[in-house]
């Protein structure tokens, strides 16, 4: 009897041991894990720790990571930042006392350690839950005049560990600025940083747009004396233009595809048209009397919103791309334009000019429901544009004087500029760019 | 004038500002220029008003009666220049939104051109191009700046 029982024992622990070991490898860095809120409810609360660094070299580009850490991760809006407690080590071992992280009301601790290696500095990160569950542990390195790309990309992976989406984190906005007296087309980070002038056509450029993979910009032109639309493959630099009689304004891309619609006159209204990446016609998408412009794309690409006059007004109606046909989704206000519907959902924004003047903007939702205005007090709130992962809104205001770009959270709550530059910038649009 | 003694220099800078004193006394001197001739008579004995533009209501692209009489006199400019195209520029004010009045400035130029045509003018001397609000005529903000900036502007080409 003995003699069976033991071989049964050690296949019941061979068994748990099954089940534990998967359960064990999983604590070492948890892929998904994702902070439990309610939709709307306060930040995640977050213990950000200051890097640890030993030696001049390590400890000045520790001071710059966490610089780049803390104001990446402040500019989501997403969290509740808080430095660490003083007892956050055990004075004895160094150990982390996770006890002191729940008691200052974080959620999650995060950590890490800059050394150097060949010269060049290697990010070590940890994050745990105040359990202290390991729910991240990754190297991120890079050379010395890299440091904002590591912190970013850590700030990026944070987002993604703790919210389950994509980040604004290595995004780019286009936009337009007169700061050299000509409109011509600028890019910057995600953050303002890094203006990088696009063109210097010294003529008027307007209404930049970037396709969703990142990989063409279209935009107007008036170099040859008229409204042209040029398409630029970003990666081999390759300009194309596309000259049509009458106007050829304000492209927008279909999501999925390598075709922009955009406004000509060809057939003398203004229509919509869709236009491939060397500039031929696709096909006509629009046909009413009067005008028919800005159009802009449901995430799958089957549904557009546009501006149309043809009940009389300008409103924005929504055209199911298959079958053709047209519902107008805005109602309330009698000028309604500048369309941009959510890379992720099914939230529409535009402008809308008010009776006491101001153009203000709102967020509808596709089927008409929600109207919901973010803007307020100030003359012109306009040309809304959705970070790529539909987190945050780009747009333009004159709320300080001359129109500059600002940015808040998708519920329009953290307003505040996006970047200081002379002259006015208008027309952002905010997108992914390989 | 380097090689020009200081002595000399010293005698050079009193000869200019003589000269340049005679220069001016001569013009004191000299008759008021007499009235501008007048007018030759135009020789085909035919005065045509020029171009001029025409205006708009906001968010409008139809033809105000004051619009439709001032393209008429453009149209009888057109047919006294029968060898000369112009560009029919439109314009928006700043309100509203830039990519909108891109197509309404357009609109607005067209509606010039059709007005012609109808008037007898060859469309092939008309060309439209619009600039929606990118170049005011007037650069303040308040109606008055902004009803000279709803406008087609006539440019010979």
């Amino acid at each position: 009897m003995r003699n069976t029982r033991i071989p049964i024992a050690r296949i019941i622990f061979a068994f748990c041991c099954m089940l534990i070991l998967p359960l064990m490898l999983r604590a070492e860095e948890v892929k998904e894990y994702i902070v439990i809120r309610k939709q709307g409810a306060e930040k995640i609360a977050i213990v950000l720790d200051k890097t640890i660094a030993k030696g001049d070299r390590e400890s000045e580009w520790a001071k710059s990571l966490d610089a780049t850490i803390k104001g990446g991760l402040d500019y989501t809006g997403l969290f509740n930042l808080m430095p660490a407690p003083l007892n956050i080590r055990n004075t004895q071992d160094g150990t982390i006392n996770f006890g002191a992280i729940g008691s200052v009301g974080s959620d999650i601790y995060v950590t890490g350690t800059v050394s150097k290696k060949s010269g060049a500095p290697n990010l070590d990160m940890q994050v745990y839950d105040i359990t202290g569950k390991p729910l991240l542990n990754r190297k991120y390195t890079g050379t010395d005049n890299q440091l904002r790309e590591i912190g970013l990309r850590f700030c990026a992976d944070l987002v993604e560990l703790l919210t389950g989406k994509k980040s604004v984190f290595g995004t780019k906005i286009v936009f337009v600025s007169n700061r050299t007296g000509a409109k011509e087309i600028y890019m910057c980070d995600f953050d303002g940083q890094n203006v990088e002038q696009i063109t210097s056509t010294r003529s008027i450029s307007l209404t930049p747009a970037v396709s969703q993979d990142g990989k063409y910009l279209a935009w107007t032109d008036y170099t040859s004396g008229g409204p042209d639309l040029y398409i630029k493959n970003l990666a081999t630099k390759v300009t194309v233009a596309v000259r049509k009689q009458g106007v050829c304004i304000d492209p927008g891309w279909v999501p999925g595809t390598d075709e922009c619609a955009t406004t000509l006159s060809i057939d003398g209204d203004q229509e919509i048209y869709l236009i491939r990446p060397d500039g031929k016609l696709s096909r006509r998408l629009t046909k009413s009397k009067g005008i028919d412009v800005s159009p802009t794309f449901s995430p799958e690409g089957s549904r557009m919103a546009f501006v149309s006059t043809r009940e009389g007004r300008p409103h924005i109606f929504i055209q199911d791309l298959k079958s053709g046909q047209v519902h107008r989704l805005t109602f309330s206000g009698n000028y309604n334009t500048q369309p941009a519907w959510s890379p992720v959902s099914d939230k529409i924004l535009y402008s809308s000019m008010q009776k006491n003047g101001e153009i203000n903007i709102f967020m509808i939702n596709a089927g008409g429901s929600g109207l919901l205005q973010l803007t307020s007090g100030t003359k012109a709130n306009e040309y809304p544009s959705w970070s790529p992962d539909g987190s945050m809104i780009v747009f333009s205001s004159n709320r300080q004087g001359k129109r500059k770009l600002f940015v808040m959270n998708s519920d329009g709550t953290n307003q505040r500029p996006l970047l200081q530059m002379d002259g006015e910038q208008q027309q952002p649009s905010w997108s992914i760019i390989k | 004038m380097t090689n020009v003694t200081p002595k000399a220099r010293f005698l050079y800078i009193p000869a200019l500002l003589l000269l340049g004193a005679c220069c001016c006394d001569k013009e004191v001197v000299t008759a008021p220029p007499p009235p501008p001739p007048p007018p030759p008579a135009a020789p085909a004995a035919v005065v045509v008003a020029p171009l001029s533009d025409v205006f708009y209501d906001f968010n409008r692209s139809e033809l105000t009666a004051s619009t439709q009489s001032q393209l008429k006199t453009n149209a009888t400019w057109l047919s006294a220049n029968a060898n000369k195209k112009v560009i029919l520029e439109g314009h928006c004010d700043e309100r509203g939104t830039n990519e909108y009045n891109m197509a309404l400035g357009e609109r607005r130029a067209q509606s010039a051109k059709e007005y012609l045509v109808n008037l007898g003018v060859d469309p092939a001397r008309l060309k439209t191009v619009s600039f929606g609000e990118e170049k005011p005529f007037d650069s303040g903000h308040g109606e008055e700046a902004w009803a000279k900036n709803r406008r087609v502007h006539f440019v010979e080409e």
